[in-house]
């Protein structure tokens, strides 16, 4: 697989912070990956999938994705970016709300120039809610409107889907649905980089877990299948031994 | 309370950029109201405190000169007149001064005082021989004369030459560019300044009564008079509602003007304070809740609300109401200037109270209203609400918009700028005021240019020659037909005539020539073609109750003649009270009238300069010849001022009501505008998007208000005919052109557009990351 994302040296310090959101991050994702990145609240996973998006920008190091550094990009650059190469799905959802779920699908498409409501269609068919195409976001449930999301994220076959904590705001059942479908997406080749603090459903679903705690990757787990558990996979070496954290300690003793 | 004071100011402190929107469209809205206000009640008062200060006659009327002085002196009585002055010996003299000529009615008089039509002495002293003379100020202003100037006197064969003893004002005249001018000399000098000509004589009396008589009163009297005397006795008139009407048509103009504009302003302003509560009032919804949940009654969250705006509004009042009483001084001064009354700044506390409370009364009425429904909401819906509107609003637009295949950001634009109905409805009002306003700014001051052009005959005669009597017309005309550049002459005189139904007689106008090419606009019917056909103006038809078309029989010199009107004229003239005639119409009654006056229009790339000379050194004695002055009168200038101004204010209103709606849609819709950039919206695209809705608002407005600024302009220009006694011609309503009722429509989208700017580059620097990760 060749790689698609390389995060080189990234530190992020928001304004007014004393350490860092990201603090010295290198990583790789190669294409076709499903990799979950995992974490508590604050330990800077959110962070670590905005940076990729263009949303944000690191405080230094360097950050490319299919071969384009994203530090040489403008405003204007990283919006065309976003819409050529990233589908973004959020937590919340972020549906416009004046607009319906196949308006709403066909934003990124008609912001690059085409039509494409055909193709809008067919993604809300491929995702199972061909019936809400003209239905307002305030009509759906939590799961339609998320499906809507991820309709809309790949209306412009991104390069790579970013979702962050995509099943947050959903009951059990709608979470495990929206899980599945992303789970199929990426059979079908979608390299997708998944933002959630459930242990469970990053290694369930993903094939490749990145544990990040106060800014720092402290665990980087293959799995050669998703079932597995986190004690019988192989283990990828991060830059920093140390961080590794107990586990490489025993394994070293 | 202390409460509700401590949120309120908070909430003040946080909206810093609203609270000056607020402040800055009252201030304007309140300024200008305040300044019609006080142009409009004390337009009257120093025009009464001038007339009651000068003892002024209710009525003047002038007495052939062979009438007898005793019967004279008994009218007083038979009219039951209070007080009276007269008679004055009177005759008209004529005279030179400097390369002008002038002919003025004078009046034997020995002292300025007396019981009735005091004259108030603005300059010099009473003449104490009888080789002075007195003027009016107002004459003596238009036409560059000091006091202590000489003036030949061109009338009588001595020449007698006179000094300039004094300027007055005399409340019983309008002013010099308005109206004829009278002066005075002793009465002992009268006999030596009248021609030996029959009927160069006349006496005139002024009568004063107890209380104001009505112009069916003083037209009793007139009758009363010339059933007394002897016929041919009564010469003419003039009363005092005549006079002023003409002392405050300025005034009475600029009135309706304010009035109507200040009522636009403070809509406008009214709009833009109830979107504005509106926005704060979504905005706030959480926050809403967590007041109710802490305690806050309904009442007390309302007002809240409504503080919030009058904190700003009494602040933009306490500036606005004093600048406006300021505002409206020069226009006071004007009037007293005009009358000879030291101008004394005049500011009323009441009006000032009155303003105040009007103002904080709309700008309450205003913040209220939609300030209840965030009263009347129950905690826990206001807290589950979502700020950013919900369903097909502005659907059909997006649809249409893309059926024409514009870009999306001006797609998603224009949908949102009908996102929220109510707060577009109320934003296109204060576009719609504003470019109508702008509108009629410029479609007005045209018209009064039409007005102004067709009174002076401004392209159709280029000299204007006045005869003295003495000097005959056939001379005039010999040598006016010897210059080779007179490409035609009209000759003018004035005739009075008696009709029926109108109580002084009427001022005619006696053509000699082909006058229809002068430039006097027709209202309706046709130009006179023969003798007996007339045109009259609106007013005279009014109250003589004749139409186009009708047949009446008037009098002149005692003799009566009938007379077809054959069309409606306009001419501001003795505010309406005109006929035009023909020349062979009056040889019918007087074949002995000759003309006074020459309009003399020129052959095409004439020099008017060399002309004038050459005509004035043919006869520089018993000829005036001057340029035909076709600048506009001091009240149309007056007038397109305060409408230019008026047109900034409310435009200036109108631009804030657009800035603030985008700035409460783009804050409103954060969340969204940073979905659209993460999904790849640029911030260029971002700003486009906002401006696209600014401008489709402007659009929409302009389409409305371009049109409704054209009609505007027509009733306008129609309240300003009618305070003069005429109706609008219909050249008269065009101002416009369409190619510039395009471009205005298309300025008001480029300022709309313009003041998006400022949100629009907020909008597109919305961070993404900070946005989207508050919740």
């Amino acid at each position: 697989m060749s790689e698609l994302v390389r995060l080189t040296d990234v530190t992020k310090v928001y304004q007014g912070g004393i350490t860092g959101a990201l603090n010295g991050v290198s990583v790789t994702v190669e294409k076709g990956e499903f990799t979950a990145i995992m974490g508590p609240s604050g330990s800077g996973k959110s962070t670590m999938l905005n940076l990729v998006a263009g949303l944000d920008r690191p405080s230094s190091g360097t950050i490319t994705v299919g071969g384009t550094d994203l530090s040489k990009l403008g405003e204007a650059g990283l919006a065309r970016f976003r819409r050529d190469h990233i589908g973004f799905v959020f937590q919340f959802f972020y549906l416009l709300p004046n607009l319906t779920a196949l308006e709403n699908v066909l934003i990124p498409a008609q912001l690059k120039g085409n039509t494409a409501t055909g193709r809008g269609r067919e993604l809300l068919e491929q995702l199972g809610i061909p019936e809400v195409a003209d239905k307002y976001p305030a009509r759906l449930s939590g799961g339609q409107q998320q499906r809507v999301a991820i309709a809309r994220a790949l209306i412009n076959n991104p390069t790579l889907l970013l979702a962050d904590e995509p099943t947050g705001a959903l009951d059990t059942h709608s979470g495990e649905q929206v899980m599945e479908l992303l789970g199929g997406l990426h059979r079908n080749g979608q390299t997708i980089l998944l933002v959630t603090h459930d242990a469970k459903l990053a290694t369930r679903n993903a094939a490749r877990v990145i544990s990040v705690m106060d800014g720092k990757i402290v665990d980087d787990a293959r799995l050669e299948s998703p079932e597995k558990a986190p004690s019988e996979v192989i283990r990828m070496r991060s830059e920093d031994p140390t961080a590794l954290g107990p586990r490489k300690a025993q394994e070293t003793k | 309370m202390r409460a509700v004071f401590v949120k309120a100011l908070a909430d003040l402190r946080r909206r810093r950029l609203q609270a000056s929107v607020i402040f800055l469209t009252v201030l304007l809205a309140v300024g200008t109201g305040t300044m019609a206000l006080s142009v409009m009640t004390q337009t009257r008062d120093p025009y009464q405190t001038a007339f009651e200060a000068q003892k002024g006659a209710h009525l003047q009327v002038y007495f052939d000169g062979v009438t007898d002085r005793q019967a004279l002196a008994s009218t007083p009585s038979l009219l039951g007149a209070s007080a009276f002055g007269g008679p004055y010996p009177s005759t008209t003299v004529e005279f030179q001064h400097g390369t002008r000529k002038f002919s003025l009615d004078t009046f034997g008089r020995d002292n300025p005082g007396g019981d009735v039509a005091v004259l108030k002495i603005t300059s010099g002293h009473w003449p104490v021989s009888n080789s002075e003379i007195v003027v009016t100020r107002s004459f003596a202003d238009l036409n560059h004369i000091s006091v202590g100037d000489s003036v030949k006197v061109v009338s009588v064969t001595q020449k007698p030459v006179l000094t300039v003893a004094a300027e007055v004002v005399d409340i019983d005249e309008g002013s010099a560019d308005l109206s004829s001018q009278h002066a005075w000399v002793l009465s002992s000098a009268i006999p030596a300044l009248t021609p030996t000509t029959p009927n160069s004589s006349f006496y005139e009396m002024d009568y004063r009564f107890a209380t104001d008589p009505s112009s069916s009163q003083l037209a009793g009297y007139v009758d009363r008079l010339r059933a007394s005397l002897p016929p041919g006795s009564v010469g003419g008139s003039v009363n005092y509602i005549l006079i002023r009407n003409i002392f405050n048509i300025t005034n009475q103009i600029l009135t309706s003007v304010l009035v109507a504009f200040s009522v636009f302003a403070l809509a406008a302003t009214a709009a833009i304070v109830a979107n504005l509560v509106t926005g704060i009032v979504i905005s706030s919804y959480r926050e809403i809740g967590i007041m109710k949940a802490v305690g806050f009654a309904p009442r007390q969250v309302v007002a809240v609300f409504v503080l919030q705006i009058l904190a700003p509004a009494v602040a933009a009042c306490l500036v606005g109401i004093p600048a406006g009483a300021v505002a409206s001084q020069p226009l006071l001064a004007n009037s007293s200037q005009a009358l000879g009354l030291a101008y004394v700044p005049s500011f009323s506390i009441g009006l000032d109270l009155l303003a105040l409370v009007g103002a904080l009364f709309i700008v309450a009425l205003a913040a209220t209203l939609p300030a209840l429904r965030a009263g009347l909401m129950k905690p826990v819906a206001v807290l589950a609400t979502a700020t950013a509107p919900r369903g097909a609003s502005g659907r059909w637009l997006r649809l249409l918009a893309n059926r024409v295949r514009l870009p999306q950001p001006i797609v998603l634009g224009v949908g949102d700028a009908f996102a929220r109905p109510l707060r577009s409805g109320l934003t296109l009002i204060a576009i719609l005021l504003g470019v109508a306003t702008v509108t009629v700014a410029i479609g007005l001051p045209r018209s009064f240019q039409k007005i102004n052009d067709s009174e002076t005959s401004a392209g159709n005669m280029q000299v204007i020659v006045t005869r003295s009597s003495g000097f005959p017309d056939s001379e005039v005309t010999r040598i006016l037909n010897a210059q080779p550049e007179t490409a035609r002459v009209v000759a003018l005189t004035l005739q009075n005539f008696d009709v029926p139904g109108i109580g002084d007689p009427v001022n005619t106008r006696v053509f000699r020539g082909d006058a229809s090419h002068l430039g006097y606009m027709l209202v309706s019917g046709r130009w006179f073609s023969g003798p007996g056909e007339v045109l009259a103006e609106k007013a005279l038809l009014h109250d003589a109750n004749l139409k186009v078309g009708d047949t009446f029989t008037a009098t002149a010199n005692g003799k009566p003649v009938q007379l077809h009107v054959v069309g409606e004229v306009f001419d501001v003239s003795n505010l309406g009270h005109e006929l035009f005639m023909d020349w062979s119409t009056l040889a019918e009654v007087s074949p002995e009238s000759s003309p006074e006056v020459y309009y003399v229009t020129l052959t095409p790339g004439a020099n008017v300069a060399a002309y004038i000379r050459r005509v004035a050194a043919a006869e520089p004695d018993f000829i005036d010849v001057r340029p035909n002055d076709t600048g506009l009168i001091g009240p149309v200038k007056i007038i397109d001022s305060v409408l230019v101004i008026l047109a900034i204010v409310i435009a200036l209103i109108a631009i804030g009501g657009v800035f603030n709606t985008l700035l409460l849609n783009t804050r409103e819709r954060v969340r969204d505008t940073a979905t659209l950039k993460a999904v790849g919206m640029s911030p260029r695209e971002v700003m486009v998007m906002v401006a696209a809705s600014a401008g489709l608002l402007a659009l929409i407005g302009g389409l409305v208000a371009t049109p409704l600024g054209v009609v505007m302009n027509r009733l306008l220009l129609d309240v300003v005919n009618s305070s003069a006694g005429n109706d609008t011609p219909p050249i008269g309503y065009a101002a416009f052109n369409p190619l510039e009722l395009l471009v205005i429509l298309l300025l008001g989208v480029a300022v709309s557009m313009l003041a998006a700017m400022i949100p629009g580059r907020w909008a597109a620097r919305t961070n993404v990351v900070e946005v989207l990760h508050a919740e």
